[in-house]
């Protein structure tokens, strides 16, 4: 887990794709959060599928939510 | 929720900030069509108004940007800012198994054959892509297409990879093309399904896929996804005819 000027940053596996684009990502750590995807990641119209490693950023708010910033090659 | 405070960092970018850290962030894009796109990442509306408020301030309209459409409360967020929707784009996921897409038994037309994915020779296969990228540029128009045409930063075409097209040919003429990209093993997305407009309803579009779908499903893939434009009337038909189910929708939103 990195904690950075733009938060913290820490890689999981996306487990389920939800209806309202959003996803559940278990961490390195075992927890499991909520994830969107990002801006970028949208606007590239990359796809994020289960079993896909992941780069998430959480809210400094509420740890139990996050934002997917990078997809991983598989 | 302490002092935001909006920042623009870079040419393209803009952070807000909040006791030394960054809890969100807006940038753009510019699309080889000239047009804007910007992206917004933060974790409450009001930060998501503040940056909202920064980047249109400094930008030159129109705008735009892409959300999903059942995300409601991002859509609501550009809502706000005075962003409408301007097109719609279905996510589509098709079957490849030829006993359900009903595309086993598809001849191609009379006269036309099919190079497989890998086997096209380039010249030809960059005079079909120009040519129809021209009649698109001359009716509907690239932008309303979904998916973004690559090019260098100095507007010229990147090279085509004949490992991602397959294509229709009719008396050593190109005639059509379709192109296979994303992760092929996993799934799979059709980013181009085009013909000649001087070759259409004919079959060709039906013979393409049915070749490459039942390609993918020979090498054990069972889904593709793809993503038509709701206007796009014939390519909707197209794929729900052969059982293609609808999975998402993006909307395209705009500021003018």
């Amino acid at each position: 887990m990195a904690r950075t000027a733009k938060g913290i940053e820490v890689e999981g596996t996306v487990i389920t794709c939800l209806r309202d684009a959003t996803f559940t990502v278990e961490l390195e750590n075992g927890h499991e959060v909520l994830a969107h995807i990002s801006g970028k990641i949208r606007r590239n119209h990359i796809r994020i599928l289960p079993y896909d490693r992941v780069l998430v950023e959480l809210s400094p708010y509420d740890l139990t939510r996050g934002r997917i910033l990078f997809r991983y090659r598989t | 929720m302490h002092e935001i405070v909006i920042a623009r960092v870079a040419e393209r970018q803009w952070h807000a900030v909040e006791d030394d850290r960054v809890v969100g962030r807006g940038d753009t894009s510019h699309r080889p069509d000239g047009r804007i796109f910007l992206s917004i990442d933060a974790w409450h509306d009001a930060v998501f108004d503040r940056l909202a408020d920064a980047m249109l301030a400094d930008l030159p309209r129109p705008l735009y940007t892409v959300v999903d459409e059942p995300d409601v409360d991002l859509t609501s967020c550009w809502q706000r800012a005075g962003f409408t929707t301007r097109r719609r784009e279905w996510e589509y996921v098709l079957p490849t198994d030829p006993r359900v897409t009903g595309l086993g038994s598809v001849l191609s037309p009379e006269g036309v054959t099919t190079v497989p994915v890998g086997a096209a020779r380039e010249d030809p296969l960059r005079e079909v892509y120009d040519a129809i990228r021209a009649e698109v540029d001359a009716t509907v128009g690239w932008e309303s297409m979904p998916v973004e045409v690559p090019v260098r930063p100095d507007g010229t075409p990147l090279p085509l990879d004949p490992s991602k097209y397959a294509v229709a040919v009719q008396a050593d003429r190109y005639v059509g093309l379709v192109r296979v990209t994303g992760r092929v093993a996993l799934q799979p997305r059709i980013g181009l399904l085009a013909v000649r407009s001087d070759q259409r309803r004919r079959g060709i579009a039906r013979s393409l896929l049915a070749h490459v779908l039942g390609a993918l499903h020979h090498s054990g893939v069972e889904t593709a996804s793809a993503e038509v434009n709701e206007s796009n009337e014939a390519a909707m038909a197209l794929f729900e005819g052969i059982g293609a189910r609808r999975v998402n929708s993006n909307l395209e939103l705009v500021l003018r």
